[in-house]
C-alpha cells in the first residue's frame, strides 16, 4: 500500500540513507532507534512536511514524493498534542471533517472521550489531548497514519494503556500505521513488525 | 544602507531634468491656452481679512460661481505655489502678491491677461504696475509702529534714525517680518535699501544695518501677524492668545494705529514712526492665473474692484482702497490716528524687479554674519 | 508557490510606495540644488533661516531624553517593584500620553495654566522648559513600558540570593549589581526612542516655541517653496542637507535600539507578577503627581474648549459656552467644518488600515519565511521595512507632495486619497513591528498539523493562522488607526497641496487664524478634544489586547 524506495536525506550530516519500506493494508509497523537518528525526519518526509534528498514514495501505486502534505492523505500525530487553543474540542475535530455532528460524537466515543465536545483545550490532560488529536486525525480518513512518539510525554502506565487503545482502534478501522519510538517495549506491543533504524 | 542611498541621490536630478525638457518642448504658448469654465473659482491667497464670508457668498450669489479658497501662510507662499504648479496650475486667481513680489511672478509666466472691466482706479495705485497681468485692489504705506506708552522719551526714546534701533536699549525689542516670506517684510527691506543709500553715512550700507539688527536680537518672524500680534505691545495683540509682548516697535502700516483706534473707540497707544524713506508704498494685486478659469477670474476681479466692494477696503481689509477719490473713514478716529508718511522710499518697480533676488541674498548673508 | 508570488508583489508594492515618491522628491531637489553634498550640508550654516537649527534640534532632543529618563525611571521603579491597587489602570493612565496626537499634546500644554493668566509663552525663557516638559510628558510612556516589566517580573530568588551574598548587602549594592545591569538595556532603548521622537518633533515645536525650529519643522515650512528650478535654491540645499543629517542620525538611533533590544532578549527567569510585590505607601509621592502630570494637559484642554475669553481695550469678558464648538463645526468659505475633517480623518484611517495591515502582514510573513533559509536577506528586508522610521514624516510628506506634482498636479490635488499614501508609508512599519514577533512566536507545528489534516493553504490561513494571531492583528489595526488619525507632519505638508483636511491639521489651521478672534482657541481645543477622545477609545481597546509581558513599545 505504501512503498518507500531508497529514501535518503542529509542536512549537514546523513540522517538516513536508502531507506526502504513496504506497508501492507492494515499493517502496523514500528520504527525504533536512538534519539536524534532521524526517525522523526523520516516520518515528516513521508507525510510531506519535509523534502527528501533522494528517493520515491508511492501510495497505492501513485507517486506522492512531490505532492504537498495536505494532498497526500497521510496523517501525523505529533509528539506533543497539537490542539488549537482558539477552538474547543469540537472545533478541533471539525477541522478534519466535512461531515456532520454525529461523526464528531462517534469519533469521540471511539477514543473514550464521550461528551467532550464543548471542553476547552487547556482543560484537557496530556492523555486526553492526545486522544483528541487521534480522533481528529482519524476523522480525516487518512490512508496511512504516522505517529511520532506520541506516548513519550505521558507516564509509563498511562502510555502503555493508551498504546493498547490506539492499536485496537487502528486495527478496528483497518488503518495502516507507522509508529516511531525509542521505547522498544511499546514498539513490540504496538506493532506487527519492528524496524530498527541505525 | 547609506551606501545604497547616496549613489541613488547622485543619480537623481535626471528625471526632473528630462521631464522638464519634455514639458518645455510640449509647452503651448500662452495665447493658445484654452480654459474650462467649470463654474468654480479657485483662489490662492493668504489670510486676507477682506475676503469675508459675506463677500464671498455675495459674489457666489451674483455670479453663480462657486468659490474654493486655498489659504496659504503669506505672500511668499502664494508666489511659491504659483511657481510650484507652473504649467499645471490649480488656482484660477491669485490674491495678495504685492509690488515686491509681482515682478517675479510676471517673469516666470504664471499670470494671465484678464478681461475684467473696471474704471476709476487712482493713478497712485497704478504707479508700480499698470498692465493686464495684475490689478491693484488695495494699497498702503509700510511704517514702523511704536508703543507710545513705553517709547515715551522716558523709558525709551523715539528713534530719529534707524541706527537707534541697533543700540542696547532696543535689544530684543524690535519685531520685523522676514522679507523672504512676508510682503510687509519685503517692503520694509526694500525701504531700507533706499534709506541707507540716502543717509549721511557713506561708510555703511543697508546690509550693515541688518547685521547690526541681527546682533541686537531683532525678532524676525515669518509673517506680519506673528510680529504684530505675538510680539508688539502697542496693538491688539495683548488681547489674543499666545501673546508674548516683547517688542515695542514693529513693522506695520502707517495707518495701523488708525485701525487700532477704530476698534477701540478713538483711542490707541500705537503710533507710526514717520522717518523719511523708512516708509514704503505697497500695492497689493489680484491676478488671473495662467491656464485657469479666466471667465470666473475676470468676474471676481471686477467684483473686487467694484464700488460697493472696494470702497470698504479700510474697514473690511484695513488697507486703503485703490479707487479714485476714496480715503480712510473718519469714524472712530481711523483717519485721525493714521499717518501719511512725509517721504516714502523711492524705488521704482524696474529697480525692484532687477535687484530683488540679489537683495534677498544679501539680506540673508547680512543676517548670518551677525 | 503562491506565497513567493505574494511576497514579491508585496515587497515590490512597498518599494514603489516608499521609494518612488521619496526618489522623485529627491530628484527634484537635486535637480534644483545640484549634486554637491558639501553644499547641502554647509547651507545649514550659510542661511539665516537654518542657522542654529541643527544645534537646537540636538540640544532639545538630548535634554528631553534626560528629563524623560529622570522622570520616568523613578516612576517605573515604583510601579514595577511595589504593589499598587488598580495596577493596570495606573499603568494605562501613565502610558496614555504616548498615543495622543502631537497636536493634542501641543494644545494641551498651551492651556495647562493659561487660564490663570500664566501663559507659558509670555516669557522668553519659559518656553524652552515647557517644550522639554512636553516632550517628557509624551515619552514617559516609553520608559515605563520598557522598564517596568523587567522590574516587575524578575524571579524574586535572584534578588533574594543577592541579599545573602557580600556583594548585595546594601540597597545601593543590589542596585549596582543587579538592577542597573538589568535595566540598562531597557533604559538605553527607551532613551533612543525618546531621542528619535524629540528629534523629529514638529507640532510641539511649532506651537510651544517662539519661532524656533527643529530640522523637521523647518523642512515643513520651507518645503512648499522647494523644487522650483532657479528659485530659492538655498532652500533646496537646506532640505537636502537636513534630510541627510536627520536620516543618518535617525538610522543610527534605530540601529542602536534594535541592537539593544536583541541584547535584552537574553532570557531572565521571570515570575508571575502576582508573586513579587509589597506595598509602598511613600511611593504615592511619586505616583500621584505622575498621574496628575499625565492627565492634566488633557483635562485642561477639554475644559478650555468651553471657556471663551473676549478681550479688547474695553475690558475682558470670560464665559462658559459651546460657541467654540459651534464655530469649529460650522463650515465657512475659508475653513471647512470639523465634520468634514472628521469624515476625512476617519476615512483615511480606515483605508490606511485596509492597505497597511495586509501589506505589513505579507512583509512580516516574508521576513519570517526568509529567516529560515536566508537570514541575511531577512534582516535586510526587515531593515528595509523600517525605512520610513528613519525618513521622518515631513520628508515623507515632501516625498508625496514633490513626487506627485510632476506626475499629475491636478489629479493629486483633487484626489481625496492622496494623504493616504503618506499614512500608509508611515504605518506599515508599525504593522510589521507588531506582527513579526507574533509570527515568530507561532509554533510551526500548528500549521504542519493542519497540513496533515488535509487543509488547503487558504483554509489554514483563515481557520488557523488568523484566529491564532488575532490579538496582534487587532493591536496592529488599532495602532494603524491611531497613527493615521493623529498624524501631523506628513499631512501638514500634503494638505497644503490638496483640497482636503484632517482633524489634526484643522486644529492647526484654526489656531493659526490671526486677529483677535475669541473663538479660535476654544474651537481649536474643541477639535483637539474630539481627537483626544478618539485616541483614548483606540488606546483603551489596545490595552485589552496587549501582551503585557513583552516590555517593548507595543
Amino acid at each position: 500500500m505504501l512503498k518507500c524506495r531508497d529514501l535518503s536525506k542529509s542536512f549537514e550530516k546523513i540522517l538516513f540513507n536508502d531507506f526502504n519500506l513496504d506497508l501492507e493494508p492494515g499493517e502496523i509497523i514500528a520504527i525504533t532507534g536512538p534519539s536524534g537518528c532521524g526517525k522523526t525526519t523520516l516520518l515528516r518526509c513521508i507525510c510531506g512536511l519535509e523534502n527528501l534528498s533522494q528517493g520515491n514514495i508511492f501510495l497505492n501505486d501513485v507517486e506522492i514524493s512531490n505532492m504537498p502534505a495536505e494532498n497526500r492523505g497521510i496523517g501525523l500525530i505529533f509528539q506533543k498534542p497539537v490542539l488549537y487553543p482558539h477552538l474547543n474540542v469540537e472545533g478541533n475535530l471539525r477541522l478534519a471533517s466535512k461531515e456532520g455532528d454525529s461523526d464528531i460524537s462517534n469519533a469521540l466515543i471511539e477514543v473514550n472521550l464521550n461528551g467532550f465536545e464543548s471542553r476547552k483545550v487547556e482543560t484537557l490532560s496530556g492523555g486526553e489531548a492526545q486522544r483528541v488529536a487521534l480522533a481528529r486525525a482519524l476523522l480525516a480518513s487518512p490512508e496511512v497514519l504516522l505517529l511520532d512518539e506520541p506516548f513519550s510525554s505521558l507516564d509509563e502506565e498511562l502510555s502503555g494503556k493508551l498504546a493498547k487503545e490506539v492499536r485496537d482502534l487502528l486495527k478496528k478501522r483497518n488503518c495502516p500505521a507507522i509508529l516511531v519510538t525509542h521505547n522498544k517495549t511499546i514498539a513490540k506491543s504496538f506493532a506487527d513488525r519492528v524496524i530498527a533504524l541505525e | 544602507m547609506i551606501t545604497v542611498l547616496l549613489p541613488l541621490m547622485m543619480l537623481s536630478g535626471c528625471i526632473s531634468e528630462s521631464i522638464d525638457k519634455i514639458t518645455e518642448e510640449g509647452e503651448i504658448a500662452p495665447e493658445e491656452y484654452v480654459w474650462e469654465d467649470d463654474g468654480e473659482l479657485v483662489i490662492v491667497t493668504y489670510d486676507v481679512t477682506g475676503l469675508t464670508d459675506d463677500m464671498i457668498t455675495k459674489f457666489e450669489e451674483q455670479t453663480g460661481y462657486e468659490i474654493n479658497l486655498m489659504k496659504l501662510d503669506d505672500a511668499g507662499s502664494v508666489l511659491s505655489h504659483l511657481l510650484q504648479y507652473k504649467g499645471v496650475q490649480i488656482a484660477d486667481l491669485a490674491i495678495g502678491l504685492d509690488n515686491t513680489y509681482l515682478q517675479t511672478a510676471i517673469e516666470n509666466d504664471v499670470l494671465w491677461e484678464h478681461f475684467a472691466n473696471f474704471s476709476n482706479i487712482s493713478e497712485e495705485a497704478l504707479i508700480h504696475y499698470d498692465g493686464p497681468l495684475a490689478v491693484p485692489f488695495d494699497q498702503g504705506y509700510m511704517c514702523l509702529n511704536y508703543d507710545t506708552e513705553i517709547v515715551d522719551d522716558v523709558n525709551l526714546t523715539v528713534p530719529t534714525s534707524l541706527w537707534n534701533l541697533t543700540e542696547d536699549d532696543w535689544n530684543g525689542k524690535v519685531a520685523i517680518p522676514s522679507p523672504e516670506t512676508s510682503s510687509p517684510g519685503r517692503a520694509f527691506m526694500t525701504a531700507t535699501v533706499d534709506y541707507f543709500e540716502n543717509d549721511q553715512d557713506n561708510t555703511t550700507d543697508w546690509t550693515d544695518w541688518w547685521t547690526a539688527m541681527a546682533g541686537n536680537d531683532a525678532i524676525i518672524t515669518t509673517g506680519w501677524s506673528e510680529a504684530y500680534e505675538t510680539h508688539y505691545t502697542g496693538g491688539y495683540g495683548e488681547y489674543t492668545n499666545g501673546y508674548v509682548g516683547d517688542a515695542n516697535i514693529v513693522v506695520s502700516y502707517c495707518h495701523s494705529p488708525g485701525v487700532e483706534a477704530w476698534y477701540n473707540g478713538n483711542w490707541t497707544k500705537s503710533k507710526a514712526l514717520d522717518l523719511p524713506r523708512a516708509a514704503f508704498h505697497q500695492v497689493e494685486y489680484v491676478s488671473a492665473v495662467q491656464g485657469g478659469n479666466l471667465d470666473a477670474a475676470s468676474a471676481f476681479i471686477e467684483y473686487l474692484l467694484s464700488e460697493e466692494v472696494n470702497v470698504n477696503m479700510p474697514t473690511e481689509n484695513f488697507m486703503y482702497s485703490v479707487l479714485d477719490g476714496t480715503d480712510l473713514p473718519e469714524e472712530g478716529g481711523y483717519r485721525y490716528h493714521s499717518t501719511i508718511p512725509t517721504k516714502a522710499a523711492e524705488i521704482n518697480a524696474t529697480v525692484i524687479a532687477d535687484n530683488m533676488e540679489n537683495w534677498l541674498a544679501e539680506w540673508n548673508d547680512a543676517m548670518v554674519a551677525a | 508557490m503562491a506565497n513567493k508570488y505574494l511576497a514579491s508583489i508585496a515587497v515590490g508594492l512597498y518599494s514603489i510606495l516608499i521609494i518612488v515618491p521619496l526618489w522623485l522628491a529627491l530628484d527634484r531637489l537635486v535637480w534644483v540644488a545640484g549634486y554637491d553634498v558639501t553644499e547641502w550640508l554647509s547651507s545649514l550654516d550659510k542661511n539665516f533661516i537654518s542657522q542654529g537649527v541643527l544645534e537646537f534640534t540636538i540640544l532639545q532632543a538630548l535634554l528631553s531624553t534626560v528629563a524623560t529618563l529622570a522622570l520616568g525611571i523613578p516612576i517605573a521603579w515604583q510601579l514595577g517593584r511595589y504593589h499598587w491597587p488598580f495596577q493596570s489602570l495606573i499603568r494605562s493612565l501613565l502610558t496614555m500620553p504616548f498615543v495622543m496626537p502631537s497636536i493634542v499634546a501641543a494644545m494641551g500644554f498651551m492651556h495647562i495654566i493659561g487660564e490663570n493668566g500664566l501663559d507659558i509663552r509670555t516669557n522668553r525663557d519659559t518656553w524652552f522648559l515647557t517644550l522639554i516638559i512636553a516632550h517628557s510628558w509624551f515619552n514617559l510612556s516609553l520608559v515605563i513600558r520598557f522598564c517596568e516589566p523587567v522590574l516587575s517580573t524578575l524571579e524574586p530568588s535572584m534578588e533574594e540570593q543577592l541579599r545573602l551574598l557580600p556583594g548585595g548587602k546594601t540597597k545601593w549594592d543590589r542596585f549596582r549589581h543587579l538592577w542597573a545591569p538589568l535595566l540598562i538595556p531597557s533604559v538605553a532603548a527607551a532613551a533612543c526612542m525618546t531621542f528619535v521622537f524629540s528629534f523629529t518633533s514638529f507640532a510641539l515645536v511649532r506651537w510651544i516655541t517662539l519661532g524656533e525650529n527643529t530640522l523637521e519643522s523647518m523642512m515643513a515650512s520651507i518645503g512648499s517653496s522647494s523644487g522650483i528650478k532657479g528659485y530659492m535654491v538655498s532652500k533646496n540645499e537646506i532640505i537636502l542637507g537636513s534630510s541627510l543629517i536627520q536620516f543618518t542620525i535617525l538610522l543610527f538611533s534605530l540601529w542602536l535600539m534594535s541592537w539593544l533590544q536583541h541584547r535584552r532578549q537574553t532570557l531572565l527567569p521571570t515570575a508571575s507578577e502576582k508573586v513579587v510585590k509589597k506595598k509602598n505607601a511613600l511611593g504615592w509621592i511619586f505616583v500621584i503627581p505622575a498621574l496628575l502630570f499625565a492627565v492634566l494637559p488633557l483635562i485642561a484642554l477639554a475644559i478650555s474648549s468651553f471657556r471663551i475669553t473676549e478681550s479688547s481695550a474695553n475690558g475682558t469678558k470670560k464665559y462658559w459656552g459651546t460657541d467654540g464648538w459651534e464655530y469649529a463645526f460650522t463650515s465657512t468659505a475659508s475653513l471647512p467644518s470639523a465634520w468634514d475633517a472628521l469624515y476625512n480623518s476617519v476615512g483615511y484611517a480606515i483605508i490606511t488600515l485596509l492597505i497597511a495591515v495586509p501589506l505589513g502582514w505579507i512583509l512580516a510573513q516574508s521576513i519570517r519565511d526568509l529567516e529560515q533559509f536566508r537570514p541575511k536577506l531577512a534582516r535586510t528586508l526587515d531593515l528595509f521595512t523600517m525605512l520610513p522610521f528613519a525618513v521622518s514624516s515631513v520628508m515623507i510628506g515632501l516625498g508625496v507632495m514633490l513626487g506627485m506634482i510632476r506626475i499629475n498636479a491636478e489629479f493629486f490635488y483633487s484626489m481625496w486619497l492622496t494623504p493616504v499614501l503618506a499614512h500608509v508609508m508611515i504605518t506599515t512599519p508599525f504593522v510589521v513591528r507588531i506582527i513579526l514577533p507574533a509570527l515568530r512566536s507561532l509554533d510551526p507545528s500548528y500549521d504542519e498539523c493542519a497540513q496533515t489534516l488535509g487543509l488547503s493553504p487558504f483554509k489554514r490561513f483563515f481557520l488557523i493562522k488568523i484566529p491564532m494571531l488575532r490579538g496582534s492583528i487587532i493591536v496592529a489595526s488599532i495602532f494603524t488607526l491611531a497613527i493615521s488619525m493623529g498624524e501631523f507632519g506628513a499631512s501638514w505638508v500634503v494638505t497644503r497641496n490638496s483640497d482636503w483636511t484632517t482633524l489634526p491639521i484643522m486644529v492647526d489651521s484654526i489656531r493659526s487664524i490671526p486677529y483677535n478672534n475669541s473663538l479660535t482657541a476654544p474651537a481649536a481645543n474643541a477639535v483637539s478634544t474630539v481627537l483626544m477622545i478618539i485616541a483614548l477609545i483606540l488606546f483603551v481597546s489596545t490595552e485589552k489586547f496587549r501582551a503585557k509581558r513583552d516590555g517593548g513599545m507595543f
